[in-house]
């Protein structure tokens, strides 16, 4: 089913992208050719495969559960442009009031 | 000869044996680098003003470069993206930790495709970089940049990233020998994530006894990637005794009917000759899923990987922001569409498509199955060969702007090397001869875990095809 370029503007807002005329051209073009090549899917029967995984996963524990303290949370912080003391401050969440 | 023209083991061995400095070998990089880099634009950060402090340990004193995407500890790190801005990573990644450790030097952070999403570095936000070999040319990408100052002579070795071919096509279409490793062979900790199940970090050099020894430091477990395997030593020593007498290395049936560049079927043809000539038995194996599946399998699963692996960049705590938003979803929507270029916002959009509940099933769930019978259909592939001989890419280096219009179509020619990163498998992109002044390169695939067979052929491989020359920029 071929999506519209006002189905395709709605999935850029969800991504948090505001698209500019021709770029919402060229998305609605790219996402319909690529829907295209994925129908070739239907040509297999799928219902009894397990969705991949690394078979060698199994030997492959988690790592210790050790808290180990960054030792140097100020670069971090650093580097962002909204901080207030030792947290990242963001605009407002609630919007329209 | 030039200290720059050194492959990386004649350079360890010089400044054992006191030929030369550390000092004299740095100088003369920078000054090849000097020289070549307003014309090839490899790098997007440099940081060889000061010659470096006396190393120790295997690559002591040895200059390179890292792929754009490897965090480097206080030094700029960008991913080519304008989104990351002038980010500084307050860690290393563990496979530059490790190179630093054994004494390496960094030239600088070289070019690459934006997040690696694309094969020409091209996709850049700083700019394309150029084919060494042919300045009119792509080097290929995403590790376009590693790829390059390797082949030019500015460093004997540098790292890339491999998601679907990354390290393998540039290496090809630039002359020089690139490893995709096993996935979980190199801890992938401050890699920046495109498509996490397919990403693997390597090393790109001018013989293939220098990526051994690059893998020889490179490799092993780390506790920061849960990714990368414990209770696996692979021994990367470097042999002249190895023989492919009794291995059978398999042609895919169903590549056999699809067109490839001339000089990419010659050297097929080359080689083979020479694995028959040195005892190797050539077989054929059936791969009918991976011909008529993997591309439409690969990019489903790496565009739904990292349009979530991307939702982090929110100008929030690190990277470009904007100061001056009414609310949170305006700064999001404002930071977003500025960073990103367009090929990243074309697969966020096509990855949260494929993934939203409403097709995911159809769409993201059935790549997963899908990719479930690529990896079957290699292990069956491999229990009647060793290993399997194809192209890294159907094309030789293209010129540069050529190939843009249609995107789906450049997918299609990355068949060859994707399949790889679907089942994890290691891939040896090595050089086989020049046409004209372009190089040509094929690819030697092996098992999990292979790694090491598959650079001992290679070495073989070198031995008949020769090593390539340093490219001069076509002159």
């Amino acid at each position: 089913m071929k999506l519209t370029s006002e189905q395709v503007n709605d999935i850029a807002l969800e991504s948090r992208l505001l698209l500019t005329e021709q770029e919402l051209a060229g998305a609605t073009r790219y996402i319909n050719n690529f829907l295209d090549m994925l129908d070739r899917f239907k040509e297999l029967d799928l219902k009894d495969v397990e969705p991949f995984s690394f078979a060698e996963a199994i030997a492959c524990p988690l790592r210790d559960d050790k808290v180990i303290a960054f030792a140097d949370t100020e670069a971090i912080l650093h580097e962002s442009a909204h901080v207030d003391g030792s947290y990242f401050k963001v605009p407002r969440i609630m919007e329209g009031e | 000869m030039e200290l720059y023209e050194l492959n990386l083991s004649d350079a360890i061995q010089g400044l054992k044996d006191k030929k030369f400095s550390a000092s004299e070998l740095f100088a003369s990089c920078k000054a090849r680098i000097d020289k070549l880099e307003p014309e090839i634009h490899a790098f997007i950060t440099r940081t060889d003003s000061t010659p470096p402090a006396e190393t120790s340990g295997l690559l002591a004193g040895i200059p390179t470069v890292l792929k754009d995407n490897l965090c480097t500890k206080g030094l700029r790190t960008t991913a080519a993206s304008k989104i990351l801005g002038e980010w500084r990573p307050p860690y290393d990644a563990t496979a530059w930790a490790k190179l630093k450790e054994a004494g390496a030097v960094l030239m600088g952070k070289v070019n690459m495709d934006e997040f690696a999403m694309g094969n020409t570095c091209g996709n850049s936000a700083f700019g394309p970089t150029r084919n060494p070999n042919d300045l009119s040319r792509v080097p290929g990408g995403s590790s376009g940049g590693s790829a390059a100052a390797v082949s030019a002579g500015y460093v004997p070795f540098s790292l890339g990233s491999d998601t679907g071919g990354s390290i393998r096509q540039p290496a090809s279409f630039c002359g020089v020998y690139g490893l995709k490793p096993t996935y979980g062979m190199v801890s992938r900790y401050g890699l920046i994530s495109y498509g996490s199940s397919l990403d693997q970090i390597g090393p790109f050099a001018r013989t293939v006894k220098d990526l051994q020894l690059v893998m020889s430091v490179i490799s092993g477990h780390d506790p920061m990637d849960s990714s990368s395997f414990r209770d696996k030593d692979h021994d990367f020593t470097h042999r002249e005794d190895v023989s492919v007498k009794g291995k059978r290395v398999a042609l895919v049936k169903e590549f056999q009917s699809f067109t490839l560049d001339a000089p990419i079927a010659e050297a097929m043809a080359k080689t083979r000759k020479v694995l028959e000539e040195e005892g190797a038995e050539i077989v054929e194996v059936s791969l009918p899923v991976v011909a008529r599946y993997a591309v439409a399998c690969y990019y489903a699963l790496a565009m739904s990987e990292a349009h979530t692996n991307l939702e982090r960049y929110d100008g929030v705590r690190l990277g470009y922001t904007v100061k001056d938003a009414a609310g949170i979803k305006e700064m999001f929507e404002r930071v977003r569409s500025y960073g990103f270029g367009p090929e990243v916002k074309s697969r966020i959009i096509a990855g949260t498509c494929l993934t939203e509940p409403t097709r995911c099933e159809e769409y993201y769930v059935a790549a997963t199955k899908v990719r479930t019978l690529i990896a079957q259909e290699f292990t069956r592939a491999f229990g009647e060969c060793d290993f399997i001989l194809q192209p890294a890419s159907p094309s030789m280096p293209w010129k540069i702007g050529e190939n843009d219009e249609d995107e789906l179509k450049g997918y299609e020619a990355d068949l060859y090397t994707l399949p790889v990163n679907l089942a994890g498998l290691p891939g040896l992109s090595f050089f086989a001869g020049y046409a004209g002044n372009l190089p040509v390169g094929l690819q030697l695939i092996g098992p999990r875990w292979s790694d090491p067979a598959l650079l001992d052929t290679g070495v073989i491989l070198e031995r008949h095809l020769g090593s390539p020359k340093i490219a001069n920029g076509g002159k």
